[in-house]
């Protein structure tokens, strides 16, 4: 019983750095994720064509690789000073997802009939007021469910972080593994693991529920 | 396949001087390693969490062998230690890249450490081990006598090696604690480890009571990597000489029932 809260109480520090991770991805992949959107509908062709392969290569490659490559490449390639290894973590997870959620937005974005912005060009709107206050909440509303797809996927990836040496909750667990032959610790994270997901899951359902008024 | 890795790096170490030459917010790779290292004050040593080696204390501290050795060191070259806890997996990177300055974890001399850093002198020997459960212990006395056996390794060990080696039957693990679970949960009739792990981990008073250490394989020795082209290697020579001769080494290996390398 000692040996189980002790464990618990390791593995809730391994997932404190868990859900940091998480936290601040989100953080910061909303906004650069609507920024890489709008520059891959860009009308100037060269930004878009930029943008789109951009995003072709962060989509197209193993997160594991983007991480090990921010973190030690600096190191390898130039000899710069690297990183400090969560925020190496950080870019990586941020660039990321940013590319996963852009396309995300531009599905919802591009889903939007014309007549919503003509309607709101008859109603004299500039151009940032038709998008914030007319398109943007219906896209929001179209986009939650792959939204909550991608970012419950965000929640099992942090464990790659412990590729690059930070120790997140998967890490915690292995190293009972090999220093005292524990092996239930490792299944004991998927309790965590589930109890988050499950809590966002719900959030998700009840934004839903919100938005219902909502018939775009 | 070794064309293409050897095309990849090649394109890597092009980029790699080009890069030189720009900038070099630290040390160009010209300078010698030891004054980098003297220069910064601290030595960035790379661990794994492996006792009796390298292992945490109740207070949380690093300790074992590899933890006061290096200690030792960099009291004599004036400069802090630090220990920093990686993938091993990734240790020629961490090591190239600079983020730690040495691996010193029980490190076993291979030509895959030889050619990828600059390697110390062995410290200390150890031995690839049979374990098995200990009431079959007498039944098998010789390498020919448990060809029948299944065995299991942890997958790239040398401990795998030595048993691929001898011919054995064997599974790969991933680690060497998975192969000693994989003996004692009887989906294993023996393992091949390190000696200081099986003595460590084995017999009375251990998670491991019913297992025991049979006969040796191989043997092996401990030594420290730096980057390749350091000259810290040769003067962790010069120290580990030192420390040998006043009889700091010797203590630590009987405090963590080691055996020095000749």
């Amino acid at each position: 019983m000692e040996k189980f809260i002790s464990v618990t109480l390791d593995l809730a520090k391994g997932f404190g750095t868990t859900l940091e991770i998480f936290a601040l991805t989100l953080l910061f992949a909303f906004p650069l994720g609507l920024l890489i959107s709008f520059g891959s509908m860009s009308k100037f062709k060269p930004l878009r064509w930029l943008v789109k392969t951009f995003v072709w290569i962060i989509r197209g490659t193993p997160l594991m690789l983007q991480l090990i490559i921010i973190y030690y490449g600096p190191g390898l390639i130039f000899e710069w000073d690297l990183l400090p290894r969560f925020t190496a973590v950080m870019v990586a997870f941020v660039i990321n997802y940013s590319c996963y959620f852009s396309e995300i937005y531009r599905g919802g974005i591009e889903s939007i009939s014309r007549g919503q912005y003509e309607a709101g060009q008859v109603l004299g709107m500039t151009k940032p007021q038709i998008f914030f206050k007319v398109i943007l909440l219906q896209v929001v509303k179209k986009i939650v469910p792959p939204m909550s797809n991608e970012i419950i996927t965000l929640v099992k990836d942090t464990s790659l972080a412990r590729i690059i040496a930070v120790y997140e909750i998967i890490w915690n667990a292995q190293s009972y593994i090999k220093l005292e032959g524990l092996i239930w610790p490792l299944f004991y994270t998927g309790a965590f693991y589930l109890l988050f997901s499950g809590i966002l899951t719900l959030l998700f359902g009840f934004i839903e529920k919100k938005m219902n008024y909502f018939r775009g | 396949m070794k064309k293409v890795l050897s095309f990849a790096l090649g394109a890597l170490m092009t980029l790699a001087m080009v890069g030189c030459g720009g900038n070099s917010s630290s040390n160009s790779s010209s300078a010698s390693d030891s004054k980098y290292i003297t220069d910064k004050g601290t030595l960035i040593v790379g661990i794994t969490d492996y006792a009796p080696m390298d292992f945490k204390d109740d207070n949380g501290n690093w300790t074992g062998f590899d933890a006061e050795f290096a200690e030792a060191v960099g009291k004599k070259m004036g400069v802090k230690v630090e220990f920093v806890e990686i993938n091993w997996d990734n240790k020629f990177l961490e090591l190239n890249s600079k983020s730690i300055d040495c691996i010193w974890n029980g490190m076993t001399i291979t030509t895959e450490v030889t050619e990828n850093t600059s390697c110390s002198k062995a410290y200390v020997k150890n031995e690839q081990v049979v374990v098995m459960k200990s009431d079959k212990l007498a039944d098998y006395t010789d390498a020919e006598s448990m060809k029948g056996l299944k065995f299991s390794a942890e997958s790239g060990s040398a401990g795998e090696a030595a048993a691929n080696d001898a011919g054995f039957n064997v599974t790969a693990v991933t680690a060497q604690s998975d192969a000693l679970m994989e003996v004692a949960s009887g989906s294993a009739d023996a393992c091949v480890i390190d000696g200081t792990m099986a003595k460590a981990m084995t017999g009375e008073g251990t998670s491991y009571a019913d297992l025991a250490v049979g006969i040796t394989l191989t043997s092996e020795e401990y030594g420290v990597g730096f980057r390749k082209g350091s000259d810290m290697a040769e003067k962790l020579n010069g120290y580990i000489d030192e420390l040998k001769n006043d009889g700091t080494l010797q203590d630590l290996a009987e405090k963590y029932e080691l055996t020095l390398a000749d």
